[in-house]
């Protein structure tokens, strides 16, 4: 009885976790700028991939954009080329994504962290170069795919109405927050976190690690595709430059600042870091070296992470509180 | 098995009977672990075979022999320190016994698992049930050491070998260690390396002495331990000088 409480307080507490994020969400989308909004919400999807590797697997990739790329290009093949409809591209998006995750993943996940960092970033690099100078006559180059006025609009939510599209960015962003949630509690989520830590254990117990990081491979990509395939329907256009490896820190470094393998960390990150560019790129002219000390500073002092650092230390501060209280009472 | 110019086991032909105890002393370097190691997979020979049951498996996978029944435990304490006591022993009972495809993973949640009769068995019978929501990196060693056994047992091997099981462990804490073994004795096959030999003489059925990857001498508690090939390689008693002196 006492378990099957604790069970249902534990999934009480969880929903109302969820319900709150949205509820502070929605806030957001009525007060804030729509463009910024939909910023933050399309970059925690695609840090939230990241997040998983990192969190779960231990696995740092700097060839993100490469993934993201792959997503946001196969919708823009299918809206530029073939269709109209945003959602059937997206759909395309995504699987575009997971076969790329498919097809990559058995050689890259054999490979040791570090490996895994390096060869992930050189695909990044390739995949850039392919987009921007081999396929020109595909890919139109550094001009990129303009296709915003080609899309239909879509029924119940409007993808082509920014206001809309933000409501289905939060959907979404939800939905890939409840899909990492469910992980978590799943035999596979904790065959994640035991390979992360002790891959040879996990062989010995009769788990096959490879399938187990090949999968996750496949679900972490196949979620940064989908933001890619999202940035293209938002933003109507591609172009090389979305998979520049130069960007290749950026959803390390966020997910960083979010904290890491916590469920809030993306959202929290992608809104930390997006509002810090939005701010200080209004302030000053080099806001990149500021931004790049700004992080430098908030790892230091939080190398938790914003969510990995603030509820603690804010239940800390509580208790303090309360004692403090008690003590004056008596 | 070979690495570059060493031979770490050589020539061990070895024969284990069903549901018998079995140890294997040797000094440091002897070989014991890379045989350990050769058995379970982590290596592949670079010569000879290796049969379980009539089947020969030298190239078999650590996963698909732990599907046929062999399981171990390691010399340093190996446990997924990250995860509570309890879910290691689920993800240990749930491969062996559920044997689902890795998809088949992302469908299976490990709190439906958490309260199974035989994992709170097993938490009983190895005294685990104070600690069974405690993170592995927050126990000591003899605790880790029996979650490790628990872990090897809870996958019901039909070969359980046990590597140094005693090693680093407190008078108190080997004592519940040997009390976890005696009570395994009969149910499984198993195979024992310890230095601490004399701990487990009571349920050894037989042993093995091995000396520079081969084995120096093979039979009875007692016979090994005179045998003065053993005392001279193991305890550096050379019996044919002292007689000569």
């Amino acid at each position: 009885m006492t378990a099957a409480k604790s069970l249902a307080s534990r999934a009480l507490s969880w929903w109302w976790g969820i319900a709150a994020t949205l509820l502070a969400t929605s806030l957001c989308a009525v007060l804030l700028p729509t463009p910024f909004m939909n910023e933050v919400m399309i970059f925690a999807i695609y840090v939230s991939g990241c997040n998983f590797l990192i969190g779960r697997l231990g696995f740092i990739s700097f060839g993100q954009p490469a993934y993201l790329a792959i997503g946001a290009y196969c919708t823009a093949f299918y809206l530029f080329y073939v269709g109209t409809n945003p959602l059937v591209g997206l759909g395309v998006g995504v699987l575009g994504g997971l076969l790329g995750a498919i097809i990559i993943g058995p050689f890259f996940v054999r490979l040791r962290s570090d490996y895994f960092a390096m060869v992930n970033l050189a695909l990044a690099v390739v995949l850039f170069y392919v987009t921007q100078k081999l396929l020109v006559s595909i890919t139109g180059g550094d001009n990129g795919l303009w296709f915003l006025t080609q899309m239909q609009s879509t029924p119940l939510l409007d993808l082509t109405a920014p206001a809309q599209f933000l409501w289905f960015a939060i959907i979404v962003a939800t939905a890939v927050t409840v899909m990492f949630k469910y992980l978590d509690g799943t035999i596979f989520g904790a065959c994640c976190l035991a390979s992360r830590l002790n891959e040879d254990k996990l062989q010995f117990i009769g788990y096959d690690n490879f399938k187990i990081r090949l999968v996750a491979f496949i679900i972490a990509n196949t979620v940064t595709a989908l933001a890619g395939a999202m940035y293209a329907i938002y933003f109507g256009f591609v172009s090389p430059e979305m998979g520049s490896p130069s960007r290749a820190a950026e959803p390390v470094i966020v997910t960083l600042l979010g904290g890491v393998g916590t469920l809030a960390g993306p959202l929290i990150g992608a809104f930390a870091y997006t509002g810090m560019k939005d701010v200080i790129s209004n302030l000053i002219g080099n806001w990149e070296l500021f931004i790049g000390f700004l992080l430098v500073f908030i790892m230091l002092v939080a190398d938790q992470g914003i969510w990995g650092t603030l509820p603690p230390a804010a239940r800390a501060l509580l208790v303090h509180l309360r004692r403090a209280a008690g003590r004056a009472r008596n | 098995m070979r690495f570059g110019p060493v031979v770490a086991v050589d020539r061990v032909d070895y024969q284990l009977r069903r549901h018998e105890v079995a140890g294997i002393l040797g000094s440091n370097g002897a070989g014991k672990t890379t045989f350990f190691n050769v058995l379970t997979g982590y290596y592949t020979p670079t010569e000879g075979r290796i049969f379980y049951q009539g089947r020969d498996i030298t190239r078999l996978s650590p996963p698909q022999r732990v599907a046929l029944g062999i399981a171990r435990t390691f010399q340093l304490t190996s446990t997924f320190d990250n995860l509570s006591v309890l879910d290691n022993l689920v993800l240990a009972f749930f491969r062996s016994h559920c044997r689902p495809t890795t998809l088949g993973l992302l469908f299976k949640r490990c709190a439906a698992y958490r309260d199974h009769e035989a994992i709170i068995a097993a938490l009983h019978q190895f005294d685990l049930h104070p600690i069974a929501a405690r993170l592995a990196c927050h126990l000591s060693l003899g605790e880790k050491r029996r979650m490790e056994i628990a872990m090897a047992v809870l996958a019901d091997p039909e070969l359980l070998l046990l590597d140094e099981p005693l090693a680093g462990l407190a008078e108190s804490e080997i004592r519940g260690v040997l009390e976890v073994l005696r009570r395994q004795v009969g149910k499984q096959t198993i195979l024992i390396v310890e230095h601490k030999i004399s701990h487990v003489r009571d349920f050894l059925e037989r042993l093995i002495v091995m000396h520079e990857g081969r084995i120096i001498a093979e039979g009875g508690y007692e016979e090994c331990l005179n045998d003065p090939q053993v005392r001279k390689s193991y305890w550096q008693i050379d019996e044919s000088s002292d007689n000569a002196g």
